[in-house]
């Protein structure tokens, strides 16, 4: 008999409806990633038993690790499906999608909320395009390298996934906002508009509901030093907060 | 009657990429009411794969760089077929774009004195591209995200748009189905833009995410609006070729314009034996020289390695039917042999191309500072699409339907230079996005027409009705990929495309009766289904106008017309519906360039 690899999928119709597990076996492939497994699957939907099933549903686009929609949680882990390769994990493959946003369908839910939290943290530059750009601002290959760790943020949900402050029940921004919020605080126009980022840092939900359990750092595939952020928003925040009172 | 959810809008954008973004960004801030459709999550659009950078004639690295030299660089690369205002105008208000997105928040890479650092890349002149690391997609679709949801521009995700509905000859609504849930909506709007895009998935080996399926193509095509130049279709020469599962995945142009080499089995560096006549004064013509190219030496000519993407790809083709091809099919790409030029090459390389490096050892188990990567061509680009105004970006037969992007034709010709691209979609994304916003302000609210909306809703609907098909729409899809990969791919002949158009006519009847089961709940067998007509209508243009064009140009290449012809370099193909619903195809004349321009091609040519 030929190799194959067994996955072992989360299944669930909608939001509210009852969850199921399903067992699939496809034939292995060298270097076959989940991804690629689970596209498998979905040419030939049929379970291990021989049941015809609904193809599975989960979010992909970008196939290299880049754009973050294949996340979910495999054996475990929160990661992306296209860089976890089949060899290199227990079978069969336990597949189950991220639990701190609304669900849509098997494996796909609904990120929305992230964006909301970027807006809410001001993670943008104010500019109306009405005046001359000029050359442009002038800044060192230092600092670029700095705002570079962060600025590879694709906004995947690892990082709130894996952090116990964060979820439905709760209005922690978690730790990828605070992070866009100091990419844009280092930035040279960005820097203008620094307080009002503090200011929505300084709110309820904001960077004091982080527990410090820095789950965060270890969980993110583009090794982003958020703990390094969330301190120094923090501290910047606080500083903030004791100056304003200090000017009132 | 067909029931949906309704949306108003001034301004109703198609896709969320790069050129939708920014046009979203544009049109808001005109002060409409502008609605952004796409069919996956904000942000996850195809340009985030992009890698190489954008290209943009700052000067920063390089002071000998204007937008002439620029121009002059475009239109070489696209063999003069190309529409001259439209890269008149890119050239010129490229910079202007890279330092508004800089203004934005994104971040760049810097030269020592601290402004945007330039690369190197086929095909240009000087270091031109900004970039950073080898993610500069992601950057830039990040920082128009981060700028485009504050301003107030309704996100509609998860939407896929199946019409455009007609008012006259004006566009007045799309009408599309929601993925997850397979409800309908009906977005009415004044103006509407099409930013959506390729169409990679025709094809079975390809660069492109699962959404490049052709849909703005098709439905402007289908709207009555005219394709032009579907014949010029890019191979990217390097796409990654094992292991299986990642086949066609992108090997970006900067690992050659860091000094990474094309090899064959042999170790022969095969790109110095054939260098085009016209690349040849500005070709290295040994790999000293070439070396020195890439690390900045102002004296020295570009390596063969970074003559334009057309010929490159040939060229590996040519070695690998030789049978001087790498193990697994395709030739070798290293950049670790810059071990023996420069000290500390391994953090070199990490730090010059992160996501390479990051993307062969995590996919592929290669480390790239210490083995050659094999690569082989890989479906990358159309430079072909909707016929567009070159400064408003309005389609040539529908009022109010404007495209921007890869799915707009005319800036490429025959032949995108690696980093045009991104430029592209800044240049050509705020000026539709200007235009639209101007063009529904100009004008009144349009009137829906039931009946279209109707028709379009049972359409979509067909395939759940019919009693059952031989192959299902996976099958149907994968067969199309295939044959186009054979027929209509990086070499053509007559022959073998005479068989295609008879391959396609057979798909056609097939995707008229394929079925599928369940219901309308994210159903990813229907949605293939439907993409179906998407596809094959893009497949059909590109075969009809690469027959038609019998010469070799660009990315066009004719093994029974390997030479360019003069009767061609002055014509572009047209495709349109007729009345009946056929496809028709036309030549249309490139008309002459001003002076100005005329002289700013000669001057770089001597």
């Amino acid at each position: 008999m030929s190799k194959s690899v067994a996955l072992k999928i989360k299944r669930q119709d909608s939001l509210n409806a009852p969850p199921r597990w399903e067992e699939f076996e496809v034939p292995w492939q060298e270097h076959l990633n989940v991804h690629a497994a689970l596209m498998e699957v979905q040419r030939k939907p049929q379970t291990r038993d021989g049941k015809r099933v609904a193809p599975v549903v989960w979010d992909a686009n970008c196939l290299e690790e880049v754009c973050g929609s294949c996340t979910m949680i495999i054996n475990g882990r929160v990661r992306q499906a296209c860089s976890a390769l089949c060899d290199t994990l227990e079978q069969p493959i336990e597949l189950r999608p991220m639990t701190k946003y609304p669900l849509i369908r098997d494996l796909a839910v609904d990120r929305s909320r992230i964006f909301a939290d970027f807006k809410r943290v001001r993670a943008f530059v104010d500019l109306d395009g009405t005046h001359d750009l000029g050359p442009g601002p002038r800044y060192s290959p230092t600092m670029a390298e700095t705002r570079y760790e962060m600025s590879r943020c694709m906004a995947c949900g690892c990082c709130m996934e894996a952090c116990p402050n964060y979820g439905p029940q709760s209005q922690f921004i978690g730790a990828a906002s605070v992070s866009q919020a100091r990419l844009f605080n280092l930035h040279p126009s960005g820097h203008m508009h620094a307080d009002a980022r503090l200011d929505a840092l300084a709110e309820p939900g904001g960077v004091q509901d982080c527990g410090n359990a820095q789950n965060c750092v270890q969980v993110c595939p583009k090794e982003i030093p958020l703990t390094t952020s969330l301190a120094d928003m923090m501290g910047a925040t606080a500083k903030h907060a004791l100056s304003s009172l200090f000017r009132k | 009657m067909a029931q949906y959810t309704e949306h108003e809008h001034d301004v109703l954008i198609i896709g969320a990429g790069g050129a939708g973004l920014r046009a979203a960004i544009e049109a808001s801030a005109a002060g409409v009411k502008v609605g952004l459709v796409c069919k996956s999550l904000l942000g996850k659009a195809h340009t985030v794969m992009a890698e190489g950078g954008i290209a943009a004639a700052l000067a920063n690295t390089d002071e000998r760089d204007s937008w002439k030299v620029h121009f002059a660089d475009t239109m070489r690369g696209g063999q003069y077929v190309n529409n001259w205002r439209m890269a008149e105008l890119h050239a010129k208000e490229a910079p202007d774009r890279v330092r508004e997105l800089e203004a934005w928040g994104a971040v760049f890479d810097r030269t020592r004195d601290g402004k945007i650092l330039q690369r190197n890349f086929g095909g240009h002149k000087y270091p031109r591209l900004a970039h950073v690391g080898d993610r500069t997609g992601l950057e830039m679709l990040r920082t128009l995200q981060d700028h485009g949801i504050h301003q107030g521009v309704d996100v509609h995700m998860e939407i896929t748009i199946v019409s455009l509905i007609r008012e006259g000859d004006r566009v007045a609504a799309a009408f599309g189905y929601e993925r997850e849930r397979g409800l309908f909506h009906l977005f009415r709007a004044k103006a509407i833009i099409l930013c959506t895009g390729g169409i990679g998935r025709a094809y079975s080996i390809t660069s492109n995410s699962w959404e490049c399926t052709g849909d703005g193509h098709t439905l402007a095509y289908d709207v009555g609006a005219e394709l032009i130049d579907m014949e010029f279709v890019q191979f990217h020469p390097t796409g990654m070729v094992w292991p299986p599962s990642v086949r066609g995945i992108l090997v970006t142009e900067g690992v050659r314009g860091e000094g990474g080499i094309l090899t064959n089995q042999e170790g022969r560096r095969f790109m110095f034996d054939d260098i085009p006549e016209n690349y040849r004064p500005q070709t290295a013509d040994n790999e000293e020289e070439g070396w020195r190219y890439t690390q900045g030496d102002r004296a020295a000519r570009r390596p063969p390695e970074l003559l334009t993407r057309d010929h490159v790809a040939r060229c590996i083709v040519r070695e690998i039917k030789a049978g001087r091809g790498s193990p697994h099919g395709g030739v070798f790409l290293d950049i670790s042999w810059i071990k023996k030029k420069i000290s500390h090459s391994e953090a070199h390389i990490k730090k010059k191309l992160p996501s390479m490096y990051h993307q062969f050892i995590k996919l592929a188990g290669v480390d790239i500072t210490r083995e050659a990567m094999e690569v082989g061509p890989t479906t990358h680009y159309i430079m072909g699409g909707i016929h567009v105004d070159a400064d408003s970006q309005m389609a040539t037969k529908v009022q109010g339907l404007f495209a921007a992007g890869e799915c707009a034709a005319g800036i490429n010709g025959a032949n995108r230079l690696g980093g045009n691209s991104l430029s592209d979609l800044l240049v050509f994304g705020k000026r539709a996005g200007e235009y639209a916003a101007k063009f529904a302000k100009d004008h009144g609210a349009t009137k829906v027409d039931d009946k279209q909306v109707d028709v379009a809703a049972k359409r979509t609907l067909e395939p759940f009705e019919r009693q059952g098909s031989a192959d299902g729409p996976y099958q149907i899809q994968h067969t199309l990929q295939e044959m186009m990969q054979h027929h209509v791919g990086i070499v053509r002949t007559d022959e073998e495309m005479a068989q295609a158009v008879e391959h396609l006519k057979h798909l056609r009847k097939q995707e008229a009766v394929v079925a599928v089961k369940g219901n309308r709940e994210y159903n990813p067998g229907w949605h293939t289904a439907l993409d179906l007509h998407n596809l094959l209508t893009v497949s059909e243009a590109i075969t009809m106008a690469a027959r038609v064009r019998k010469e070799s140009r660009g990315g066009h290449f004719r093994a029974d017309f390997p030479q360019k012809s003069d009767e061609f370099s002055k014509v572009n193909n047209v495709i349109r519906r007729d009345k009946n619903g056929a496809m028709q195809i036309s030549t249309l004349p490139i008309p002459a360039m001003p002076a100005e321009l005329e002289q700013a091609i000669k001057s770089e040519m001597s």
